[in-house]
């Protein structure tokens, strides 16, 4: 019974590494851009969720908010600072540099972000973990012997409904279409009278609420966020996305739960610093074998969703 | 005129591409633009399109001067680049190709115009859920049309369009090109296949090394023997 509870522990663990493996596989696939700011905005939503949980709005603005409102302000600063990075990463080195996306320009500068970013979260609220508190924080459904906590299922069927949202969004309106375009044939989407200034921010959109969420529901199902939490969810989302196979949303949420699922029964089985090992070589092992990963396309960049 | 360039110029670093260039096309016209590979054809019309800036010239389109706008005003305002290549979307299926091409229009006519296109070219409507991977060159061709006619387009600039193409399919090319120009619409066609162009257009432009070196009636041009020497000879083999 005991590996069951774990395998589903693992699962619920995927679920939140899924929305952050999607954000990175979306900016991967449509602008060929690896966003290393992707794991801080985890953070941002997760820290700002608990400053404004516990302190209330900046300037003693308000009492200290519920946890809702906290995390729905957490999530919308996520989105902006993404495109804060958009604007001065991507567009700016776009524009001074011509087709940046073929230099580490902005890869560099994103990283940039990343601990800009997480020290200015440091600064001002120090290293430590903060609890943070939810009403259903400890509602567990027990049935058969294995204890599911509510908020961990809530959050998976949240997650992968997001996801299967964006998969949408991507498959069957005209935004999603040009998106897919714009990532295969940019020169093309132009000609067809597609705005590509106007369309790559809804990816650095869609990234900021896919991390915001993933963070905010990481923060309810653990009671626990710390500026340094986006580290550890950033390398295994990146493992999960290729593993998946970069560029492909449901490749990304297949390598998340897999990487969940590893994780938690690694631990299981060779202990709680295993963890890193069991998922790498996983990685390592899988590309000897399928280079493209699970449900990977041939050329990066290329035909995807 | 629905389209008049005039003076157009545009440098890519040390290339000069298009040496001050005028051309026009009168509303209904079929106009070619000849020359040489390397000519300055493609950038020509990639600037009339707007996917790159002239570096002086400016472009009115019926009577507008439309030089400062985006490649997405342009589309709207009825100005349509069928790119040399084809250039269709692989990724998307043959259906998606069309509603890309439909990307600035937002009236609720779109899906009956895409059921047009596939009434005009039965082959795509048989693979309209498949890949646009999976279509021979001849079909991707229409395709790469049938996309350029969803934007409702009043000038179609092709570029190429016979390049890749079994005489079979050339002939067949030009015989879409023909009826959509008496459907009305009005053509700009880059071609190195000189003889079909000159067949089909009533007037035409020949370039050299980025700079005008002829213009005139196809009659004219085709009586030319300078052309003839130049190009006419070398299409000859190549059609």
């Amino acid at each position: 019974m005991l590996i069951v509870q774990q395998i589903l522990n693992g699962i619920m663990l995927g679920g939140i590494y899924v929305g952050v493996a999607v954000a990175f596989t979306l900016t991967i696939g449509i602008l060929n851009f690896l966003n290393f700011t992707i794991p801080v905005l985890f953070m941002l939503s997760g820290m700002i969720g608990w400053s404004l949980s516990f302190y209330g709005l900046p300037f003693g603005l308000s009492e200290p908010l519920g946890w809702l409102p906290s995390l729905g302000i957490g999530i919308i600063c996520a989105i902006l600072a993404s495109l804060v990075v958009e604007r001065f990463t991507y567009r700016y080195f776009k524009a001074k540099h011509g087709d940046a996306t073929e230099h580490a320009i902005p890869l560099v500068s994103s990283l940039g972000f990343l601990l800009i970013f997480e020290y200015m979260v440091l600064i001002a609220h120090g290293s430590d973990p903060r609890g943070f508190h939810t009403p259903f924080g400890d509602l567990d459904l027990r049935f058969a012997g294995l204890v599911i906590s509510i908020p961990q299922i809530l959050s998976l069927v949240v997650s992968l409904a997001i996801v299967a949202g964006l998969s949408m969004l991507l498959r069957r309106t005209q935004l999603g279409r040009a998106l897919r375009a714009t990532a295969e044939n940019p020169d093309a989407a132009v000609l067809m009278g597609i705005e590509v200034n106007r369309i790559v921010p809804v990816v650095f959109v869609l990234t900021g609420l896919l991390c915001g969420l993933a963070g905010a529901l990481f923060a309810v199902n653990y009671g626990e966020v710390s500026p340094y939490m986006g580290d550890q969810v950033g390398t295994k989302a990146i493992a999960g996305m290729v593993i998946g196979g970069l560029g492909s949303v449901w490749g990304a949420i297949a390598g998340g739960l897999i990487v969940g699922l590893t994780e938690t029964l690694s631990i299981h089985f060779f202990g709680a610093t295993s963890a890193q090992i069991t998922v790498w070589g996983l990685l390592l092992v899988l590309l000897l074998f399928r280079p493209k990963g699970l449900f990977g396309h041939n050329a990066i960049g290329k035909g995807k969703f | 005129m629905l389209l008049e360039v005039d003076g157009l110029d545009l440098r890519y670093g040390a290339t000069h591409a298009v040496k001050g260039v005028s051309l026009n096309v009168a509303e209904g016209e079929i106009v070619t633009v000849l020359g040489a590979n390397g000519a300055g054809k493609s950038s020509l019309l990639k600037a009339i399109a707007g996917a790159v800036r002239p570096g002086a010239g400016t472009i009115r389109f019926d009577g507008k001067d439309i030089t400062g706008r985006g490649a997405a005003a342009r589309v709207r305002a009825g100005l349509m680049l069928v790119p040399e290549g084809r250039q269709i979307f692989v990724s998307l299926t043959v259906e998606e190709n069309l509603l890309i091409g439909g990307y600035t229009r937002s009236d609720a006519e779109i899906a009956r115009d895409v059921e047009a296109v596939f009434d005009r070219f039965p082959n795509l409507a048989a693979r309209r859920g498949a890949l646009a991977s999976v279509l021979s060159g001849g079909e991707q061709q229409m395709l790469a049309v049938g996309r350029a006619l969803l934007s409702k387009p009043r000038l179609m600039m092709l570029d190429e369009p016979s390049l890749g193409l079994s005489p079979i399919l050339v002939d067949q090319l030009f015989g879409l090109i023909g009826d959509l120009n008496r459907q009305g619409l009005s053509i700009l066609l880059v071609e190195q296949n000189t003889h079909m162009a000159l067949e089909i257009a009533a007037r035409g432009y020949v370039l050299e090394l980025g700079a005008l070196v002829a213009e005139g009636t196809a009659a004219e041009l085709g009586a030319d023997p300078r052309l003839a020497e130049a190009y006419l000879g070398a299409t000859d083999d190549a059609a």
